[in-house]
């Protein structure tokens, strides 16, 4: 990200889920989108196996651009094996998500923040459990 | 017989086309064409356009022009963005696959509004908004 420029997210670590609160719609305007890309990017490079909740509450919709950004981001979180969700989604916005067909791509959650943490962690939890169940590998 | 009540010109630069977008949702809601809760729907289209003719009609070249009118009767709204590109067919662009980056302008405003077309001697993309009344 650009040196001086203000974040547009508010990253806060709560137990093993980093919680990104978008800080208003306008973050996600056409000149700022690129931006919101790379600051989530830099963050994942920096925190691999990061397991991000997007918190959507600030925003009531969000455009093509955005989503191209999202996608991006997933590949990236797939590419360090961390997890992403998506949080206090309203209905508009998962309609655009599902127009798109980008709702078999994304976990979205209605439920705010808190829920929304709630919800990764009880992912990571099962995660475990069937990383413990898988067969060991034969030296 | 639409009646026009808005009309604006700007250079293809994202910064400007953000405050004609502005100025074009307000008129939107002015005119009674939107209600509020409506507003995103109607916002996010016009965006699309908008960026649509700034960056692939118009190559993001600031010499270049994008006017976008807005015109109503009593079925809708009716919505031109005019550029200086090459034009193009919103019937011919497929839906992307899920992990396509791009692409996903045209499919939200093929839902969201009827009549997309391109209409190429006037090198505009032309749509509309189907009477949405405030309440």
């Amino acid at each position: 990200m650009s040196g001086s420029k203000e974040p547009l997210l508010d990253f806060e670590v709560i137990g093993r889920v980093t919680l990104a609160t978008i800080r208003a719609s306008s973050v996600l305007s056409a000149s700022n989108v690129a931006d919101f890309g790379v600051e989530l990017l830099d963050y994942i490079d920096a925190h691999p196996g990061l397991a991000l909740v997007i918190n959507f509450e600030n925003v009531d919709y969000l455009s093509s651009s955005v989503l191209t950004e999202l996608l991006r981001v997933n590949k990236k979180i797939n590419e360090v094996k961390g997890r992403l969700h998506l949080c206090a989604v309203s209905k508009t916005i998962r309609e655009i998500f599902s127009i798109t067909n980008l709702d078999r791509v994304f976990i979205l959650h209605e439920d705010g923040r808190e829920a929304g943490v709630r919800r990764m962690e009880r992912s990571l939890d099962i995660a475990a459990s069937e990383a413990a169940w898988e067969e060991p590998k034969s030296s | 017989m639409y009646e026009s009540f808005f009309q604006e010109e700007f250079s293809s630069t994202i910064d400007a086309m953000g405050e004609v977008l502005n100025r074009a949702v307000q008129a939107l809601i002015q005119q009674g064409c939107i209600p509020a809760d409506r507003e995103p729907c109607a916002r996010l289209c016009l965006e699309e356009a908008l960026v649509n003719a700034v960056e692939h009609g118009n190559l993001a070249d600031p010499v270049r022009k994008v006017r976008v009118e807005l015109a109503s009767d009593d079925e809708g709204c009716r919505i031109r963005v005019y550029d200086e590109g090459n034009g193009f067919h919103p019937d011919k662009v497929k839906d992307p696959d899920p992990e396509q980056l791009g692409g996903r302008g045209i499919c939200l405003i093929r839902h969201y509004m009827t009549d997309v077309e391109y209409l190429a001697e006037k090198h505009c993309l032309q749509m509309t908004l189907p009477c949405m009344p405030v309440e």
